[in-house]
């Protein structure tokens, strides 16, 4: 591939050269060449590509293995449509010979309307029927939903009349109005009664929607709670785990810095952050230690490459010679060294801003310890809480659809959402008359390959008495002090968090 | 305006030479020809974005179902008939962009642009024919390496057509994020250079190209709307250039723009600390807003024209119009904030985004509520354009109501990101604004290439459309308002969202029969351009001055002296004519010649209501205001 694609471009400048390329002048003799140099430059990127083996190679030529069905009924369906197509060619024809009209386009046109306009409101009241008992209107699970969905009636009703009477009228002058060549249409430019009362009214209708909206708004996102309790929820590729305080009822300070295989939340516990730190100092070792030997480790690669394609077996284990010959590639032309050097650099960064941290007593306060790292959210009827977000590494939102809840989640800015629900996961299941319903928090912000499978549980329990017995169940983050505690033991549920695990709950 | 001397100018050196292959069909600096080659890379562009499309659709419809075909066109991404996860993502993301930028920014404006600013004002091309040229081949250079970019082994770039970082930052967190992000990048880059030379060329061309007695308040609708969005284009543009750059940056050299406080899976802590990934979406939103309606206006544009025409009927308040586009151009630049209530912005800048949000929506009702107006006791040709217009005065109704919803911030606590707005922009900006496209291209086919198209392979092409298109999206919006997400790759996994697989499947089979539909327009458009009918001069019966060109097209556009215009674009069905039209450039016999006036009456003074003395005032003080006349 590489070699072709080189070829193809010296090629190409090759041509250039020979022919005193004159690309705006107007005069050409060598046109055919020209528009072929031309397209050449144009496939650039692709040959230059190529030649880095980036662009996939088409995929293997055989079409036994092809959908001929598929294809079949695709390319019948065209030809029936291109039949049709060339029958009404014909009718126009013969149309035109015998001057009688066949079809009068514009009745059929002016009835097409109308009818598609009383099918479709039809089949809007139809979906509405079948589907409307799983639109989230009405039986909101949160107190700040039920402003939310009132509001929701009132625009509903404006804009609905509104699209009602302003197709209708569409479809109805489409079809009252239909050419007749016997009828001049009415010759006016404007009216400025009619023009000031239509802009006038819906500026009244919005502004009293605005003002709705305002408050709402307003007080959704300021009116809270002093008294609310604060749960962390934080976001991963591809998961949710949420932090609950212990008994001092304060969340630790946490950091990104701090995240390791044993604290995936990195909140600041002088053990965990300590073995993190041992953690990267033995990563470094080790990066060093491949660094120093990173010649000897190049001549053994070249060997290997060069029994790869001395033996032909780079032919007959092409992927296998990919991946190696791409390794072989980096440590030839550096990129691996520099790519150590970084991986270097970063973990001394990191530890450096680890040390800076550790001084902080504001930050090592020790009210971390006791805090517990959950992996689904139980929340007592009634009781008001603030979700405080945070993101490991990039932006994901919260959205629980049935709270009327929805809060992004950004990689360095911490987030919050206020709101108390109102209903127990048990009142929710016998008012939609499913005894498996569950309320989810679901990730809605696009943020990878799993993102469609992203959401933790929420139970929410009618007693706080309930929600202290699940608490209770679930493990600090260090364990209290009358059990042995060892450095790295007492963890909340850290292999969930594996690299590309998809969090099924 | 010294556009005699201008034009006269140019005659001499046009006349002379004799153009060759290239210099005709390749790199063309006839604005006709340009328009051509626009319109014809957005088709193309346009049939790969729905092909697109109907490929994520089917993984929407038939998550468990196994499409051999799918392997054989994707290859490894299409592994055991099913579309990879992550090359869903791909397909979402290209998808959006060449919808948005390559179809209806480049395929609409610059097709309609280049065709009618010349050929409406009585220009014989554009104001810099050559930077016209660089216009069309930066899009066209932009448009191979955004198609390069799907082949790329790590994938296409897939963190949706918004590419907000962290996700579109690190090739760790997403494939796609590797060189395929590099190439999207690099594609917009060549793009909004495309962009900012034809917009510069269309406002200077109308600022100062106009015929004899063209003035401002005489110009046709679609002008004003290719004014106001070139405008608008000059200015955000550059905003997302701006964005881009910091986003290379922050890719390859290690800057922190937008990226803090990142832990990557088997990376570890970045060091990257002190930008926001906020900050990007307020940069990519400042064009992004104004960029809906870079992408509306001229398709708004082309109907009035349209329905104008086809009514036989002035157009209902045309400074009405023309202060909408202006009110909606100038507001459209501090709205931005609406596509961001919840990522955590202050409470009080959401409430601020929210009023001049629910604002423009006046503008934009008063549209709406003139072109019903301008059909009302008219006497309607149902040409194809026709209907294409009247389709999208439908589409703009029924996806406009939606936008009072998303743009009121407590409502959008529910529906961002929700199918409903998937719904919402898909009728109001892409089917309202591919529907203005094919208007004007069943319009203004007989200008572009001499033929006539067949009406009635129109007729069925509209119908198919129309249906398949409130099929497609109608449903939508019951999905959003339950809550269902959208960019998901698949709904089955959760019990709430499973409930709507026989929507998805209508909505997939829909869909299909639209594309489906595309074949009769295909087959009209290219079958007429070779074998078409020839056009007459004037087919429609319009008034605009570019039914005065030759209907083969010469360069420079008009043989002799270019017509000098008397009055306004409108003047259909004038009481004291005999016919229903009054072209532009015919002298007035009957009435005596008056000062330019609103929509340029010079109809009998019963007719012309006392009112339009007050505002034509306003127009004229407006235009003061802007230095315009
Ligand atoms: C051929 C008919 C079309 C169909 C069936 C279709 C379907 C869809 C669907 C289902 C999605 C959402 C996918 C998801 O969220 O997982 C989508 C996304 C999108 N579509 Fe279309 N669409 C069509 C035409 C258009 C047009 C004409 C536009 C022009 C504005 C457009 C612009 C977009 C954009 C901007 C997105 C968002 C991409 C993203 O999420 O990053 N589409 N399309
Ligand atoms: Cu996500
Ligand atoms: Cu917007």
């Amino acid at each position: 591939m590489a070699d072709i694609s080189k070829f193809a471009l010296l090629k190409t400048l090759f041509w250039f050269r020979k022919m005193k390329l004159n690309l705006f002048g107007v005069k050409s003799n060598s046109l055919f060449k020209k528009t072929l140099a031309i397209f050449g430059l144009m496939l650039t990127p692709i040959f230059l590509l190529a030649a880095d083996d980036v662009v996939a190679p088409p995929t293997e030529f055989n079409p036994m293995a092809w959908d001929w069905s598929s294809i079949l009924i695709l390319v019948l369906a065209i030809l029936i449509i291109l039949v049709i197509a060339r029958s009404f060619d014909i009718g126009s024809l013969t149309e035109k010979i015998t001057g009688k009209t066949i079809v009068s386009w514009n009745n059929v046109n002016a009835w097409a309307g109308i009818i598609f306009l009383v099918v479709g409101l039809i089949g809007v009241w139809y979906e509405m029927k079948i589907h409307g008992k799983y639109l989230k209107l009405g039986d909101s699970a949160s107190a700040h939903g039920e402003t939310l969905d009132s509001m929701f009636y009132w625009t509903f009703g404006f804009t609905f009349f509104v699209f009602v009477v302003t197709e209708i009228l569409l479809f109805y002058f489409m079809f009252k109005y239909k050419y007749d060549k016997n009828r001049k249409a009415a010759y006016f430019f404007h009216n400025n009664k009619l023009e000031i009362i239509w802009t006038i009214v819906p500026a009244i209708v919005l502004t009293f929607l605005v003002l709705r909206g305002f408050s709402t708004w307003t007080k959704i996102t300021t009116d809270i709670d002093k008294n609310s309790e604060e749960i962390e929820v934080f976001a991963y590729q591809f998961g949710w785990k949420a932090r609950y305080s212990g008994d001092d009822k304060q969340l630790g300070t946490a950091n990104f810095n701090f995240i390791s295989g044993t604290n995936p939340l990195g909140v600041a516990e002088d053990s965990a952050v300590s073995s993190l730190v041992n953690e990267l100092n033995g990563e470094i070792k080790k990066l060093e230690i491949i660094k120093a030997s990173i010649e000897d480790s190049s001549k053994l690669w070249k060997a290997q490459y060069d029994r790869y394609v001395s033996t032909g077996m780079s032919n007959s284990y092409p992927e296998e010679f990919k991946q190696m010959k791409s390794k072989y590639n980096d440590l030839i032309s550096g990129a691996y060294e520099r790519q150590l050097e970084k991986d270097i650099k970063r973990k001394n960064t990191a530890i450096k801003r680890i040390a800076a941290y550790q001084k902080d007593h504001e930050t090592f306060n020790g009210t971390a310890k006791d805090d517990k790292i959950t992996t689904e959210i139980v929340l007592v009827k009634n009781k008001p809480y603030i979700f405080k977000y945070r993101a490991r590494d990039v932006i994901h939102s919260a959205y629980m659809p049935e709270f009327r809840a929805q809060m992004n989640c950004v990689p360095g800015m911490p987030t919050s959402f206020a709101f108390t629900p109102i209903k127990t996961t048990e009142e929710a299941r016998a008012s939609k008359n499913d005894p498996e319903f569950d309320f989810y928090l679901y990730c809605n912000k696009i943020c990878g390959a799993a993102h469609y499978n992203m959401k933790i549980k929420i139970t929410v329990v009618g007693s706080e008495a309930e929600y202290k017995t699940w608490l209770a169940t679930q493990t600090p983050f260090v364990a209290p002090p009358a059990a042995p505690a060892a450095p790295t033991s007492p963890k909340a549920d850290s292999t969930a968090v594996k690299q590309g695990t998809v969090v099924k709950n | 305006m010294s556009t005699a001397a201008l034009h006269a100018e140019h005659d001499s050196h046009h006349h002379d030479h004799k153009e060759s292959f290239i210099s005709k069909y390749v790199f063309s600096m006839d604005h006709k020809m340009i328009s051509r080659q626009f319109l014809i890379t957005g088709i193309i562009m346009g049939l790969v974005g729905m092909g697109m499309s109907l490929l994520f659709r089917l993984q929407l419809a038939w998550p468990d179902e196994q499409f051999g075909i799918l392997e054989t066109l994707l290859g490894k991404w299409g592994k055991d008939g099913k579309i990879d996860p992550n090359f869903y993502m791909g397909l979402v993301t290209i998808h959006g962009t060449i919808m948005v930028f390559y179809v209806l920014t480049a395929g609409l404006s610059g097709t309609f642009s280049n065709l009618l600013i010349p050929l409406q004002l009585g220009a014989r091309d554009m104001a810099s024919p050559f930077m016209n040229m660089l216009s069309y081949w930066f899009f066209f250079l932009s448009s191979a390496v955004l198609l390069t970019s799907i082949f790329v082994e790590t994938g296409p770039a897939s963190a949706g057509w918004t590419v907000y970082p962290p996700l579109s930052a690190l090739e760790k967190a997403v494939p796609g994020s590797g060189l395929g992000m590099t190439l999207w990048l690099v594609a917009i880059a060549l793009f909004i250079v495309s962009s900012l030379l034809g917009g510069i060329n269309y406002i200077s061309t109308v600022l100062n190209m106009r015929t004899k007695g063209m003035s401002m308040n005489r110009m046709p609708l679609t002008i004003w709307a290719f004014f106001f969005t070139a405008i608008l284009g000059v200015l955000s543009f550059p905003v997302l250039l701006g964005a881009a750059l910091f986003l290379i940056f922050d890719r390859s050299f290690g800057t922190s723009f937008y990226l803090s406080d990142i832990y990557l899976e088997g990376v570890g802590a970045l060091e990257n600390i002190g930008g926001s990934p906020v900050l990007y979406q307020h940069l990519f939103w400042f064009l992004g807003h104004p960029e809906v309606y870079i992408i509306l206006m001229p398709a708004l544009g082309i109907t009035s024209e349209v329905i104008s025409t086809n009514a036989r009927k002035p157009i209902f308040g045309y400074t009405a119009m023309i202060i909408s586009l202006m009110g909606i151009s100038i507001l459209s630049f501090i709205v931005w904030g609406h596509h961001m209530f919840i990522t955590g912005m202050n409470p009080f800048l959401g409430s601020v985004f929210m009023i001049l949000t629910l604002i423009i929506a006046v503008p934009s009702a008063v549209k709406a509520f003139n072109y019903l107006a301008t059909l009302w006791r008219g006497n309607l040709r149902f040409t194809p354009a026709m209907l294409f217009s009247i389709g999208l005065v439908s589409f703009f109704i029924s996806g406009g109501l939606t936008g009072i919803y998303l743009g009121n911030a407590a409502m959008d606590i529910q529906l961002h990101d929700s199918y409903f707005v998937v719904a919402h922009f898909h009728l109001v900006m892409g089917s309202a604004a591919i529907f203005g496209m094919f208007a004007g291209i069943y319009h203004w086919f007989p200008k572009m290439f001499g033929k006539m198209m067949n009406n009635t392979l129109g007729y069925f092409h509209f119908w198919f459309t129309f249906i398949s298109a409130y099929l497609v999206f109608f449903p939508m919006h019951f999905m959003g308002l339950a809550g269902v997400p959208r960019r998901y790759y698949q709904f089955t996994l959760v019990k709430e969202f499973d409930v709507w697989m026989d929507v998805n499947k209508l909505i997939t089979i829909a869909a299909i029969m639209g594309g489906m539909a595309q074949v009769f327009f295909l087959w009209n458009f290219f079958y007429s351009i070779f074998k078409g009918k020839k056009a007459t001069q004037n087919p429609w019966e319009s008034n605009t001055l570019e039914w005065t060109t030759p209907v083969e097209g010469i360069h420079g556009n008009w043989p002799g002296e270019i017509p000098t215009v008397y009055r306004g674009p409108h003047e259909y069905s004038r009481p004291d004519r005999e016919s229903d039209f009054f072209p532009q450039h015919l002298p007035d016999e009957t009435a005596p010649v008056t000062a330019p006036q609103e929509g340029e009456q010079t109809a009998p003074t019963e007719v012309v209501p006392q009112e339009t003395v007050e505002s034509s005032v306003f127009f004229a003080a407006i235009k003061r205001v802007l230095g315009l006349s």
